[in-house]
């Protein structure tokens, strides 16, 4: 489905839902935007892919990124910046320095968290907890256990943003790492079902917390024709994720994929590629007055392809 | 006036019913704009840059020194590749001297070699760029059942190289099987020299665990491939490698 298609359908949803309703004007003077802005498998790409030729070639770089969430923060009230892991290996950057660059410049750019890809644990545990000092932001990570390892207590499962009222539950989920990282590497670092692990986020952040909109920050991957889990398998399997940033399968999106629950629940599901090439960005409104969807923007917009040349 | 009435009613049902889930703020997501691209467009932050400066003088000095000099590329593929070749052979040739015994093959796969070594010039950025990961050298001793599996499925993934060694693809088995010019027995156990990655089951090569014996050579792969080159140019030779047709095809 192009993203045309779904803003069309989404705005059949809305006049349907309008047709019992308050004004427009009055729902409106009620509603509270929230911009999240997302990066996944950023790859130690601090400079933009060398314009040689390459695929992306002259796309990317964090000195432009963080003109553009500048720009975007005085632009919108209510900003949350996120990362779906891997945010190192790939450039010398990381060999030579080992993810302090990043870290620092992550924090410059102000994220407000990140989850671990399985390229985090390159330096082993030992790396990782010598450069979680650089990191102004904190990591969130609900599946791996590491309460018998060296970075025992060092990360929460979730953590809550609250934004003119509105709260946000963010939760971290990792990919299983064996076969993936080095046993060396990973140490006693325990693997736990993202779905089982998902269900009880839920729960917590809805019930108990009282969250108005769940994020997962997932490095589980997008789609995988076998049963190994993913984000897709995911948002069906688990009832009450409103979003899913997703990371490690590099998976370049037209637009969010959509998974309709029979409750009329809708998860979203979104990555942007890697190597920082795009920005994610999702505007969520939100209304007090409980009206589903009457004030979503239904501009048609043409789809973003990746610019190579520019 | 009746209408307007039943209007109320309608969203005062609609506010009670939703109000029970206790959600008194409802998402709606505007998705006009979810890709934003980072291109030239966009201007650096003079502030970042000033902080990347410094260690980007570092990493290009680093990066841009000649190593070596290839007469021609060597090039990533299936079954057999020139890069292949040049990367399992020196994998027993860097490990030997810290290892000090015999190591019988080497291994590696397309998809770990992560792009091709260009001709003319090789800095140590293209060796970085061939190699990024921290994967260090180990070397595994294999029952020759494990061997024996361990061909049958590079003959059906394509992407697995393993060096010293002829085969034949028939059926997407292999099959005569010659170590060293000799026939794999698989009742004797053999010595592997790859990475630790690989070693670990990546790339589905899960044959390699849990072998008869583990052992770290202490060098990283890409210290390996560095040292090589730099020894090559300390001899006055070029970075080379031929595909010598290690793995027949049958139709």
């Amino acid at each position: 489905m192009k993203r045309r298609d779904f803003l069309r359908t989404t705005a059949v949803g809305a006049a349907g839902i309008s047709l019992l309703g308050v004004p427009f004007s009055a729902v409106a003077a009620q509603s509270i935007t929230l911009t999240i802005l997302h990066t996944n498998d950023q790859h130690s790409r601090i400079d933009p892919i060398p314009d040689d030729g390459r695929k992306h070639g002259g796309m990317g770089g964090m000195a432009r990124r963080k003109t553009l969430i500048e720009q975007i923060r005085k632009e919108e009230p209510n900003v949350l910046l996120l990362d779906s892991g891997d945010i190192w290996q790939g450039t010398p950057y990381f060999n030579f320095f080992g993810g302090e660059l990043e870290y620092k410049l992550m924090s410059e750019m102000k994220y407000d968290a990140a989850t671990l890809g399985n390229h985090d644990f390159d330096n082993g545990l030992v790396g990782l907890e010598k450069m979680l000092p650089h990191a102004a932001f904190p990591f969130v990570s609900a599946n791996y256990d590491f309460s018998k390892t060296i970075l025992e207590n060092r990360f929460e499962p979730y953590k809550i943003f609250e934004k003119q009222g509105v709260r946000i539950g963010v939760f971290g989920l990792g990919i299983e790492l064996d076969g993936l990282v080095s046993k060396s590497m990973y140490g006693e670092t325990v693997y736990n079902d993202p779905v089982a692990v998902a269900r009880e986020m839920v729960q917590e952040l809805r019930d108990k917390q009282k969250c108005n909109l769940i994020v997962c920050l997932s490095h589980l991957g997008y789609k995988y024709s076998s049963d190994k889990i993913d984000d897709m398998k995911l948002a069906q399997q688990v009832d009450g994720i409103d979003l899913i940033l997703g990371g490690h399968t590099h998976t370049f999106l037209d637009e969010p994929t959509v998974v309709q629950h029979s409750n009329g629940h809708e998860t979203l599901v979104n990555q942007v590629g890697w190597s920082g090439i795009f920005l994610g960005r999702i505007d969520f409104s939100f209304n007090k007055s409980s009206k589903k969807k009457t004030d979503v923007r239904t501009a048609v917009l043409p789809v973003n392809t990746p610019v190579t040349t520019s | 006036m009746k209408q307007n009435t039943l209007k109320y009613i309608g969203g005062l049902l609609l506010v009670l019913s939703l109000g029970a889930c206790q959600r008194t703020f409802v998402a709606s997501p505007v998705l006009e704009n979810t890709d934003v691209p980072v291109d030239k467009t966009v201007t650096a932050d003079p502030q970042m840059e000033a902080k990347i400066a410094p260690y980007r003088q570092e990493v290009v000095a680093k990066m841009s020194e000649v190593v070596g000099t290839a007469p021609k590329s060597l090039t990533k593929g299936s079954y057999e590749t020139s890069l292949g070749n040049f990367v399992t052979d020196l994998q027993i040739s860097q490990s030997q001297k810290l290892y000090g015994k015999p190591i019988n093959f080497s291994l590696t796969t397309d998809g770990g070699l992560r792009v091709p070594l260009p001709e003319g010039n090789i800095t140590t950025g293209h060796v970085f760029e061939l190699m990024p990961f921290e994967n260090e050298l180990v070397v595994l001793t294999l029952t020759g059942d494990k061997v024996k599996e361990l061909f049958d499925y590079a003959a059906q993934a394509k992407f697995v190289f393993i060096n010293n060694s002829t085969y034949t693809v028939a059926d997407s088995k292999a099959t005569d099987i010659k170590i060293n010019g000799k026939p794999l027995e698989t009742n004797q156990t053999y010595t592997l020299v790859t990475s630790d990655y690989l070693a670990g089951g990546g790339d589905k090569l899960t044959m390699l665990k849990n072998p008869v014996k583990y052992e770290k050579v202490g060098m990283l792969l890409r210290d390996a491939i560095l040292q090589q080159i730099r020894q090559l140019t300390a001899e006055g030779k070029p970075v080379t490698a031929e595909v010598q047709n290690r793995v027949t095809i049958l139709p």
